[in-house]
């Protein structure tokens, strides 16, 4: 049904997309995979009509189409659910079902209009809310739902949706996943991007692989497993996740004694000791990232106290715990981890300007050195030194936010969700490299909510639920079900 | 232990001349503009391209360029742009005419600079703990230019300095002292951005606030410095023109703010901040003086040049825009 052959599309003198082909069949669901920088959006940008490439042919029922625009797109039948939703909360349900739709005319009563939209909105399991509540009121997984719903009533006949399930829980990524169904049910080319391995042999008929710009034929859902298919992704063999954990116990590096903080509602002791990488799990608001920040300094310390190096410690702000060789890096990376409009070694040597230049003036060759020592450490290709590091994959961002940190060598870091947005392969190579620097005498401190990683990458874990520590425990001897059932009920398992 | 030179990557250096040759290009592109701007105006009024007229140009490019260079700081640090230039310039134009007749040209000179030295403070610290630089500096303009006022007793100021009367009018080596000053100062302000530390901060500061602090950089720092070059450049404005003319008044540079803005913006430092340099400031201000002139020797009258300059900035504004968008 869609056939798009020898697409080429570069940025400057880069080459994002190789001369891709991909193909979807009505009525089915073809995923699209690839780490990271593989050209994934790109080539979903250029359907959806925001990304025009230099060369290649796009094809719908062997109609070659020429989409320059989004306008194009909705007129050769692509519709598109992008990552950041195009939903617009401060209206009604219904008019963010019919959303940019031009052929309602000028007489448009909400009564009207709502009866209109009931049916998409049933068909994706929304049945249950009213077309006129306003829309700010629905979870975020509503929202995505009500896109799919656009999607229905524009009858689109291929559906792109860009990693519609990152920011929901197991429960809602079943209620897309059924919409999802409906759509190829009704015999539309559904093309689903996604990271999350679980859905893609849940939902998907066919994968197509990208890899550095380049496709592959697209194989048979079934004929695969998880294992070929990150070798696929990365065309090479992933031989493990997660580095092996260090021994022997070194000295304690940090005391954390009945503090208190925003975000904690009971006091909190914890050690880490030098050389050890502590794991601290749970969900968003658990207080798990609160404990960071007040060693970081960017909250207040309500009560208790801290021993750094078994000297009172108790930073102000960020100036301070960096003077004590403590870094930050917070779970936001677009918002305070990176500088996009930079370049790479500028963002690199941010932290360690005063290490870079002598007398107040910048030395360029200590910043160049600086800078490749770092991406040695960190495995940040030197090519991209030129690159702006808003344009860089979210794994090659993800390693300048916390790479930059090195630059001040550090003998504490803090990090919150060091993989948030990065695929597998960035991922492991991530985790090996907080391995390697806790192995060279560091002292790690994450917080997460992925459950996998904490048991995977900590030497000790805690759990959070609701602004306090459930408990401490070598992670050894956790499993994923007790940290898992940890950071949801903890009332049960304190009891 | 990273500071071992044998690790140096050839194709890290690609990478630079890659950045370097993007450099170029604008730079180039900028002087094709202002070239092929000469050229077609030379052609259609030979005054136009008289050595005499050039140095009318740069001169009447100095007096705004120096505010606009000093202004670019507080673009490039994020900050926007100050509403309070031209008022500060009285003020310091008045305090310069007050202490000069009192204790003499050099003591004067050094407590001008303190004084705008403390002006820039004072609105860097505002702005750096309550936010907004356009409300800030327009509250503060009033402030200045009041107490300008006061100052002078609301009359003209004189002074009778030969000191400064050189500083006004002299030519060393047939060039204008203001001019030489607007290059002097333009070479130092690029300097000082690309070159040190503090002006890498100011970059990396209106590149992204939120970063800068989580690196540990310090923004209320960065922002008053940045106020206080702004203030600087604004007084060595001022000293200037009441060197040149001998007096002072609190009405003086009276609406030139617009003009100070349009030279940063026609320069196509980016408002978002994080880019830019106060070079650009400088050649922004060049051009508007070339066209200024242009239509001053073609007899436009002065709503019409008004309206030209305007239209001007508008169109640097869109084409910068879209460029931006273009090269990401």
């Amino acid at each position: 049904m869609l056939r798009m052959t020898n697409i080429i599309k570069k940025y400057g003198p880069t080459l994002v997309l190789d001369e891709v082909q991909f193909a979807v069949e009505a009525g089915e669901v073809m995923a699209l995979m690839g780490e990271n920088g593989a050209g994934k959006s790109t080539l979903v940008k250029i359907l959806a009509g925001l990304e025009i490439p230099q060369a290649g042919t796009i094809e719908i029922d062997g109609h070659t189409k020429h989409i320059r625009s989004p306008r194009d797109s909705h007129a050769a039948g692509i519709g598109y659910v992008a990552q950041e939703l195009s939903i617009v909360p401060s209206l009604p349900v219904y008019e963010n079902v019919f959303l940019g739709d031009n052929t309602l005319g000028i007489l448009r009563t909400p009564r009207v209009l709502a009866k209109k939209a009931k049916p998409f909105l049933e068909s994706v399991g929304l049945g249950n809310i009213d077309p006129l509540t306003y829309t700010e009121s629905l979870s975020v997984a509503e929202r995505q739902l009500v896109e799919i719903a656009r999607l229905l009533s524009r009858e689109a006949r291929i559906a792109i949706l860009d990693e519609p399930t990152a920011a929901l829980s197991d429960a809602e990524i079943a209620r897309v996943k059924s919409a999802v169904r409906t759509l190829a049910g009704r015999g539309c080319a559904v093309i689903y991007v996604t990271h999350r391995m679980p859905e893609v042999f849940d939902l998907t008929d066919r994968v197509t692989v990208l890899r550095n710009g380049n496709s592959f034929p697209a194989l048979e859902t079934k004929n695969l497993t998880v294992d070929t298919l990150i070798e696929e992704m990365l065309g090479r063999r992933l031989d493990n996740m997660f580095p092996a954990r260090s021994d022997g116990l070194q000295e304690i590096k940090l005391q954390l004694s009945g503090v208190r903080g925003a975000g904690l509602r009971a006091p909190v002791s914890l050690n880490v000791r030098r050389g050890e990488i502590l794991g601290l799990a749970g969900q968003v608001g658990s207080g798990a990232s609160s404990v960071l920040r007040l060693i970081a300094g960017t909250i207040p310390l309500a009560e208790g106290h801290m021993l750094l190096d078994g000297a009172a410690f108790r930073p102000k702000n960020i100036s301070n715990s960096k003077q004590a060789g403590i870094a930050y890096c917070s779970d936001d990376r677009k918002h305070d981890g990176i500088f996009a409009g930079r370049s790479v070694p500028e963002n690199l040597s941010a932290p360690a300007l005063s290490i870079i230049s002598r007398a107040g003036f910048l030395s360029f060759g200590k910043e160049r050195r600086l800078a490749e020592y770092i991406s040695s450490r960190f495995g940040i290709d030197a090519s991209y030194f030129s690159r702006l590091a808003g344009n860089l994959s979210g794994g090659n961002q993800q390693k300048v936010a916390l790479g930059k940190w090195i630059g001040i060598n550090p003998n504490l870091l803090l990090v919150e969700e060091p993989t948030r947005g990065v695929d597998v392969g960035a991922r492991a190579e991530i985790y090996r490299h907080l391995r390697e620097l806790a192995n060279a005498g560091l002292c790690i401190i994450f917080a997460s909510s992925d459950t996998q990683e904490v048991l995977g990458l900590a030497d000790r874990v805690g759990t959070f639920f609701h602004g306090e520590l459930v408990r401490t425990m070598d992670a050894a001897d956790a499993t994923v079900q007790q940290i898992s059932k940890d950071v949801t009920h903890a009332t049960e398992a304190m009891a | 232990m990273f500071l071992t030179k044998n690790d140096h990557q050839p194709i890290a250096n690609e990478a630079s001349q890659a950045a370097k040759q993007r450099h170029l290009r604008n730079a180039v592109l900028g002087l094709c503009v202002m070239t092929a701007f000469a050229t077609i105006a030379g052609f259609s009024n030979p005054t136009f391209t008289t050595v005499d007229n050039l140095f009318v140009v740069i001169r009447a490019a100095s007096m705004t360029g120096i505010v606009a260079i000093a202004m670019s700081f507080l673009t490039i640090s994020g900050n926007l742009f100050a509403l309070s230039a031209s008022s500060l310039g009285a003020l310091i134009a008045v305090v310069f005419a007050v202490t000069t007749s009192s204790f003499g040209f050099p003591i004067g000179l050094a407590l001008t600079f303190g004084v705008a030295v403390l002006c820039g403070l004072a609105q860097g610290i505002t702005v750096a703990g309550f936010g907004n630089p356009i409300i800030a500096t327009l509250a503060f303009g009033t402030v200045f230019r009041g107490f300008a006022a006061y100052l002078s007793g609301n009359s003209i100021v004189r002074i009778d300095s030969p000191a400064a009367l050189w500083l006004g009018t002299a030519r060393p080596f047939g060039v204008p002292t203001q001019s030489w000053i607007f290059m002097l100062c333009a070479l130092v302000c690029w300097a000082i951005i690309r070159h040190t530390k503090l002006g890498r901060q100011t970059i990396l500061c209106g590149s992204n606030p939120h970063a800068a602090r989580a690196s540990g950089l310090n923004l209320a720092f960065v922002t008053s410095s940045a106020f206080v070059f702004m203030s600087v450049g604004t007084a060595i404005m001022a000293i200037l023109n009441v060197a040149q003319f001998s007096q002072a008044k609190a009405d003086l540079f009276w609406g030139y703010d617009f003009d100070y803005i349009a030279a940063v913006l026609v320069g196509g430092i980016a408002l978002s901040g994080g880019k830019g340099s106060p070079m650009q400031a400088a050649l922004g201000a060049i051009l508007i003086a070339l066209l200024q002139n242009y239509m001053l020797l073609n007899g436009f009258s002065s709503g019409l040049r008004m309206t030209i300059v305007g239209a001007l900035v508008v169109a640097a504004i869109s084409v910068f825009h879209i460029m931006q968008g273009k090269v990401r």
